[in-house]
């Protein structure tokens, strides 16, 4: 049984208070399975809906419609969870120093999140518990990093600092939203091994949200590409990579920017824009160099075409 | 830390200080009034009308009381007036306008409406309208003035806790298990209330001058010495003894600028409009 | 004139709540005719600042304490604002990263480009300004119809166009591109930085690119520079940085690229941070995250080394190539 399951989710918001009808389609029926264990990479660009996937998925906001199952619950339709369950799912986010309360000190900021779940007997237990992730996360001394404020601190000590909040917590799911994507080049691999290291040991099962390719390559093991609210292909890593198949998922790897390799560029006009109210057909197939009559009429679904490797594209499934 | 940093920008602003400084003078006279009155405020001497002198800096009143006495004695009820009634209306308004962002919804919905509809009501009259039917007393007038002029904080705070919410950090410590009043009371409200307080420097220059204007109309409270009531006494006399109402005046406009240059300070460092640049690269 | 552009001994600093912060320390370079330059570093680099030196547009905190920059012959360091504002734009022009704060949001694109002309060109004629309006559109790919539309009505990727349009219709000599497609998708960015390419190639365009990707620097430049803490740490030919760096911090910061964690190995990054700017450094600035560092390189400031067809500020560069 998968952890997280999801199933037609859909969260639209209403563009006006009054007029009904329109909306933005952020997430436009996603079915997604995140297995225990597992990292799952969610790839697209900005506009595409992966961060309030995200956002869903981790019970911070509702959905328009559909269902959340975790861990054979369901979830769906309300954000007031129990302690525990909120203890099983936890999430980071891009900015660091947003993610932490400015008034409080780290040590406050590290302490209630264990005094709420009633981990360790008192504070002196609890500070032994910070104590040894702060010293995994290489944040030595420690007692130097807790006493300090948020905006004393680097971007890349923080950001590791809330990767050990949320995995202190031994979540069995956890969200990931860009959380590398607003640090230097050179301090992201503390970030990124940290939280590989946390998450492996705790065999947490985590989204992987991010625009770039290389690094979602690297992170995850199974890696879903998003466009305009919809999962337009998604398998394992490497045969995303090796044999991608959707022409979304071609040309974004033609554009990915790399240091060595020259991949031939897929022509491609316009820019990623919005799903406002009905529309027939894929979503991709006004810019796609490959689409026929039919793609403009008929909205392609996820179909297998190798071992756990769906694709959602008309002309793919026709060379079936 | 953040507050040092935040005290630090508020005496970079001119105004600030000089609110701060005037504000200090006034706190010192209402504190330590016995000390510094030279006299008592209601002990009537036979100088009537006497003008200013050393033995009554100020001059006397019509039934010879030291007009100095009774405006240091007066500068506690004006304070009280403006810390209570600011503070209550503060009070409620940061926690209606928090409670109503953070809940949004329905509840957000009724408040606003009743926000707006309060925000549309003279508060000077109502006022009136209340000293009318339950008689003056100074505690009734801090009650009014903070019952009715709440709905401005509130609304600043709903806004507030409308960007808050969206932060990372309010949505991380939902995550992190924390619950909604946890998160009102360590997060939303002590991060956003900053430019409820001030507004509430303004409000109390407004509750002070709200005093006034009633004791002046002869609807204060008459058991109390406070500045518009001597203005109110002096009418009369104004022709020929202008100590007894140009002084207490004088100590009128001083507290109502002094708060009104206080929020001015407290905007400039809640707002640097000067943003230095930050060196990104 | 060969060289375009002469950076010599540049020191700029800027103030901030009350401390000295060296953004940028005694830097040298040069750019030649036909030559794009990438400047590449991390944040609190300088790299930025260094680019506002050299368009004379350093915010009111910072300013130039030591050092000179020639650029096509004109003493920036020495020009007035007036003197400056009549060739900025001209004579040399910059793309900036956040195209929307750079334009009017009231006025249409083509009133704004026209505007950007006949300042400099007050007697050239409509049908002049109109042809060169739509050349320059032409070199961006972008629809002539665009001169009709407010900057809101364009989305990203046809601003920052937009900006480069803007940028090149006075024919400058010298463009420098800060940051110009870090804020777009990935789709997008490949295909300005595609157009750039062209640009450059076709126009034979001399310039900088201000960029902490490296990425970007590989499509577009022929030249790279390094920055950290405020200095150069290594400059050369693009090929030569980026297969086979010197310094430590270009090694480091190059392996950092996640790309190079092929085959289940883990991404390597550069461990602790950046200096204290406020603060006097007199040895090499990547000493204290050096991997290599000796007693000299806290002591001593290291001089530019010629080696392999390259200038290397470090100590230690014969024990490190090996």
């Amino acid at each position: 049984m998968s952890l997280v399951k999801v199933e037609k989710l859909r969260k639209y918001f209403p563009l006006s208070k009054f007029r009904r009808g329109r909306f933005v389609k952020a997430v436009d029926g996603v079915d997604l399975n995140v297995e225990k264990g597992e990292i799952l990479g969610i790839l697209g660009e900005s506009g595409c809906g992966k961060s309030t996937l995200g956002l869903v998925m981790s019970r911070l906001e509702l959905e328009t419609s559909g269902r959340i199952l975790f861990d054979g619950k369901d979830l769906s339709g309300t954000l007031r969870l129990n302690t525990e369950t909120r203890r099983r799912i936890q999430i980071i986010f891009q900015n660091p120093y947003d993610s932490f309360d400015p008034r409080l000190s780290v040590k406050t900021s590290l302490l209630t999140p264990l005094k709420i779940h009633k981990i360790g007997k008192n504070d002196e237990e609890r500070l032994k518990i910070v104590a040894e992730y702060m010293e995994k996360a290489g944040l030595i001394p420690y007692d130097d990093f807790l006493r300090r404020y948020p905006h004393e601190l680097s971007g890349g000590q923080l950001q590791r600092i809330s990767v050990l909040r949320a995995m202190m917590l031994k979540p069995d799911f956890l969200v990931a939203d860009e959380c590398v994507s607003m640090l230097d080049v050179s301090v992201r691999a503390e970030v990124i091994n940290l939280l590989l290291d946390l998450v492996e040991s705790n065999s947490t099962a985590t989204m992987f949200i991010t625009h770039d390719i290389s690094l979602g390559k690297y992170v995850s093991n199974r890696m879903a590409v998003m466009y305009l609210g919809k999962i337009v292909e998604i398998g394992k890593t490497e045969d995303i990579m090796n044999n991608p198949l959707h022409p979304y998922t071609r040309i974004l790897m033609s554009y990915s920017p790399s240091l060595f390799k020259r991949i031939e560029r897929i022509p491609v006009e316009g820019e990623v824009g919005s799903v406002v109210g009905e529309r027939k057909g894929c979503y991709f197939a006004g810019r796609c160099p490959f689409s026929t009559k039919a793609c403009f009429e008929i909205q392609p679904s996820l179909v297998e075409v190798e071992d756990g490797h769906h694709v959602a594209c008309l002309e793919v499934e026709k060379q079936l | 830390m953040k507050l040092k940093e935040f005290w630090k920008r508020y005496f970079e602003h001119p105004y600030g200080v000089a609110g701060f400084v005037i504000f200090a003078v006034l706190l010192f006279m209402a504190i330590f009034a016995p000390l510094i009155s030279m006299g008592k405020p209601n002990e009537m001497s036979g100088d009537i009308l006497s003008p200013p002198s050393l033995k009554y800096p100020f001059g006397t009143d019509h039934l010879g009381r030291s007009v100095y006495s009774r405006i240091v004695y007066g500068t506690r009820v004006s304070l009280s007036v403006g810390f209570v009634a600011a503070g209550l209306s503060a009070l409620i308004g940061i926690f209606i306008g928090a409670f109503s962002g953070y809940f949004g919804g329905m509840v957000d919905e009724v408040m606003s409406k009743i926000i707006d509809s309060f925000l549309m009501i003279p508060v000077f009259f109502l006022i009136l309208i209340i000293v009318a039917i339950f008689g003056s007393n100074l505690f009734y007038i801090m009650l009014v003035i903070g019952l009715t002029t709440w709905p401005r904080n509130a609304r600043i705070m709903r806004a507030q806790t409308l960007s808050l919410k969206e932060r990372a950090f309010v949505k991380v410590a939902k995550s992190l298990g924390e619950g909604d009043l946890r998160i009102l009371m360590t997060h939303i409200i002590p991060n956003g209330m900053y430019p409820v307080v001030a507004n509430s420097a303004l409000q109390m220059g407004g509750a002070i001058l709200a005093e006034a204007a009633l004791s002046f109309l002869g609807l204060g409270d008459p058991n109390i010495t406070s500045w518009g009531k001597m203005i109110n006494e002096a009418r009369t006399y104004m022709a020929f003894a202008w100590w007894t109402i140009v002084f207490p005046g004088i100590f009128i406009i001083l507290a109502v600028v002094a708060f009104s240059f206080i929020a001015d300070g407290l905007q400039y460092a809640l707002y640097p409009k000067l943003k230095e640049v930050e060196e990104s690269g | 004139m060969d060289e375009v552009l002469v950076i010599e001994n540049l020191t700029v600093v800027y103030t901030k709540n009350g401390k000295r912060i060296k953004a940028v320390d005694r830097v040298d370079l040069k750019v030649n005719q036909g030559d794009m330059i990438g400047i590449v570093g991390e944040s609190g680099s300088g790299k930025s600042t260094l680019a506002h030196a050299v368009m004379g547009l350093l915010p009111s905190n910072g300013f130039i304490a030591e050092g000179k920059i020639r650029l096509l012959g004109y003493e920036i360091t020495r020009l007035n604002d007036d003197e400056m504002r009549k060739i900025r734009w001209k004579e040399f022009s910059m793309v900036f990263q956040k195209s929307m704060n750079a334009l009017s949001p009231v006025h249409k694109i083509g009133e704004q480009m026209k505007e950007a002309v006949i300042v400099h060109e007050p007697e050239i004629g409509e049908t002049e300004v109109e042809s060169r309006m739509k050349k320059v559109l032409d070199m961006v790919n972008l629809p002539h119809r665009v001169l009709k539309s407010y900057p809101h009505e364009l989305s990203g990727g046809m601003m920052q166009r937009v900006m480069i349009a803007l940028a090149l219709i006075n024919n400058p000599k010298f463009v420098i591109f800060d940051e110009a497609t870090t804020a777009l998708d990935v789709v997008t960015q490949g295909q300005i930085l595609d157009e750039i390419k062209n640009l450059v190639e076709r126009l034979s365009l001399t310039g900088m690119v201000i960029t902490h990707d490296i990425g970007v620097v590989a499509e577009i430049c022929n030249k790279i520079a390094v920055m950290y803490a405020g200095r150069i740490v290594e400059e050369g030919p693009k090929e030569k940085i980026l297969y086979d760096p010197l310094h430590p911090y270009t090694k480091a910061l190059i392996s950092s690229h996640p790309e190079l964690a092929e085959g289940g190995g883990r991404m390597r990054g550069i461990p602790g941070n950046l200096p204290d700017l406020s603060k006097e450094i007199k040895g090499c600035v990547f000493a204290e995250r050096c991997p290599h560092a000796e007693k000299i390189c806290f002591d001593d400031r290291p001089g530019f080394v010629k080696i392999s067809g390259r200038k290397v500020a470090c100590f230690k560069i014969k024990e490190v190539e090996e």
